[in-house]
């Protein structure tokens, strides 16, 4: 089966070099040190990635991931995620043109089934959206990317002129996670003390700004924004679509300028990546659950290669998986989302025919 | 599998579109119950009653008129009549808040749901609704027509 998958990170290293891509303008102030960050968050103690693989390399990343994984479009997820998170917001805005340069040089020009993710400065909404319009209309970039930390929720009116732009070039609005707990707890009620409880809790973040999304009628104001949560887990969806359809009948008031069920805005405009994903101990629960979320519709298949909690295509979802939802997840979900051509049905058969 | 995502029009624009067309109580045959007096129900005050043996009906004065609607929230049958009259806000653009139904709008006491008192109808979505009666005022007293 042709597979798209919705998270790879390309990594930096000596041989792909960001360094050049840096604005003439701004080269200076990173030496003088103005590209730094609060840090990163939380830190994996054994490593973020896999011991046997990486992504520096795209003719290698081709070979290694994929081609045996039969990988038709992998949706890159760079470094440059973390622009935003610089101190100094012009030298921000510089490295996220770094990063998209360095992305479609050193990726996308390489190999055409790497598509890319803009890197934006969420800290200046317009400079984020000049960056989008600068390089919005290259054809294999599909998506603007940040982080789930953030200064305000994303449903807040500051990113209005980032959606715009996401809706006038056509580009999926693509959450990560990255950093949080570097400038704030990465929980509403305090700093977890593990790297455990940092990963696990994430679903919190992007609960939070999934309801804001909704509530805040950007779905309204943005009709043609779709938004993607990559890795952020999927179990949550269901309790949180029905938790906000319960409540819009008794608190309808205070979101008036929202015309339907707040699950509808979700359905519609909202997807889900895989990885990492849930893992109960019988399978057939996972199964219940994608019934629950409208895994049909809904979710989209990620790996998160090269990282330590990659899922592989061939075990991580459940293997009685009905196959009309597996074509769904494993390809035409993500399709429809970025408009990308419909799966090679040859290429399923003779995978089968193995 | 599938799931509808879209409806056209939207669910809510379909319900005050209902709440705002709604016009004086038609007339309709059926048992003519006595179940106050005109002067026992004052503008914004209401009468919880029973005009037949296991049927609750509240019956409220809005802007002068009378409206009965059953007192059964249709989420957990809670006695809606028992909740608050208020207003809402009708749908409109994002960021706006567009006060309307003042007066009309009854929350359920339990979960607080809101009905329009005068049309019956749920204000979260198209087709819920809630029971309303004819009311009468004949010589003084006030008759529910079931």
């Amino acid at each position: 089966m042709e597979i798209i998958d919705c998270d790879v990170h390309p990594l930096e290293s000596p041989e792909h070099p960001l360094q050049p891509f840096v604005p003439n303008d701004i080269r200076e102030a990173v030496k003088q040190g103005m590209a730094s960050m609060p840090g990163a968050g939380y830190a994996n103690p054994f490593g973020v990635i896999r011991r046997d693989a990486t992504c520096v390399d795209p003719v290698a990343a081709g070979r290694d991931y994929l081609d045996p994984y039969n990988v038709r479009f992998a949706v890159l997820q760079p470094q440059g995620i973390y622009a935003g998170l610089t101190h100094n917001i012009d030298v921000a805005n510089g490295m996220a043109r770094a990063w998209n340069d360095w992305q479609t040089a050193t990726f996308l020009d390489a190999d055409p089934r790497f598509l890319g993710s803009i890197s934006v400065n969420m800290n200046d909404p317009k400079a984020a959206a000049r960056e989008i319009r600068r390089v919005g209309s290259h054809k294999q970039l599909v998506q603007v990317l940040v982080t789930g930390e953030s200064t305000h929720l994303y449903g807040h009116r500051a990113y209005d002129e980032v959606y715009e732009a996401c809706c006038e070039m056509g580009l999926v609005f693509a959450l990560h996670p990255g950093a949080e707990g570097a400038r704030t707890p990465s929980t509403p009620v305090g700093m977890p003390s593990s790297y455990f409880e940092w990963h696990t809790t994430l679903p919190l973040t992007f609960q939070a700004h999934c309801v804001s999304l909704i509530a805040e009628g950007t779905f309204e104001r943005f009709p043609s924004l779709n938004v993607l949560l990559v890795e952020g887990g999927i179990g949550w969806l269901p309790s949180l679509l029905w938790r906000m359809d319960k409540n819009f009948k008794a608190l309808r008031s205070t979101v008036p300028w929202l015309r339907r069920l707040p699950s509808e805005y979700a359905l519609e405009h909202i997807r889900l990546t895989t990885q990492p994903i849930e893992e109960p101990p019988d399978s057939e629960k996972l199964l219940q659950l994608f019934g629950m979320l409208h895994a049909e519709t809904i979710l989209c298949y990620s790996s998160d290669y090269p990282h330590w909690d990659f899922d592989d295509p061939r075990k991580a979802l459940p293997s009685r998986m009905p196959s009309d939802l597996a074509q769904r997840i494993f390809y035409d979900n993500a399709a429809d989302l970025y408009g990308l051509p419909p799966a090679n049905r040859e290429g399923r058969i003779s995978e089968e025919a193995k | 599998m599938s799931y509808k995502t879209t409806t056209s029009p939207a669910p809510l624009d379909q319900a005050f579109d209902i709440i705002r067309r709604a016009g004086p109580a038609k007339a309709r045959e059926g048992i003519r119950v006595l179940v106050a007096r005109d002067v026992d129900i004052a503008e914004g005050a209401r009468l919880i009653v029973e005009p037949r043996p296991g049927l609750s009906v509240g019956v409220f004065r809005i802007d002068g008129s009378l409206r009965a609607i059953k007192n059964v929230c249709p989420h957990n049958g809670a006695p809606l009549c028992r909740g608050t009259l208020h207003a809402s806000h009708e749908p409109g653009e994002t960021r706006e808040f567009h006060p309307g139904l003042v007066g009309r709008v009854l929350r359920c006491p339990w979960h607080g749901w809101e009905f329009d008192v005068v049309t019956g109808k749920a204000l979260y979505d198209a087709k819920s609704r809630v029971a309303t009666y004819p009311v009468e005022v004949d010589d003084g007293s006030v008759y529910v027509v079931l």
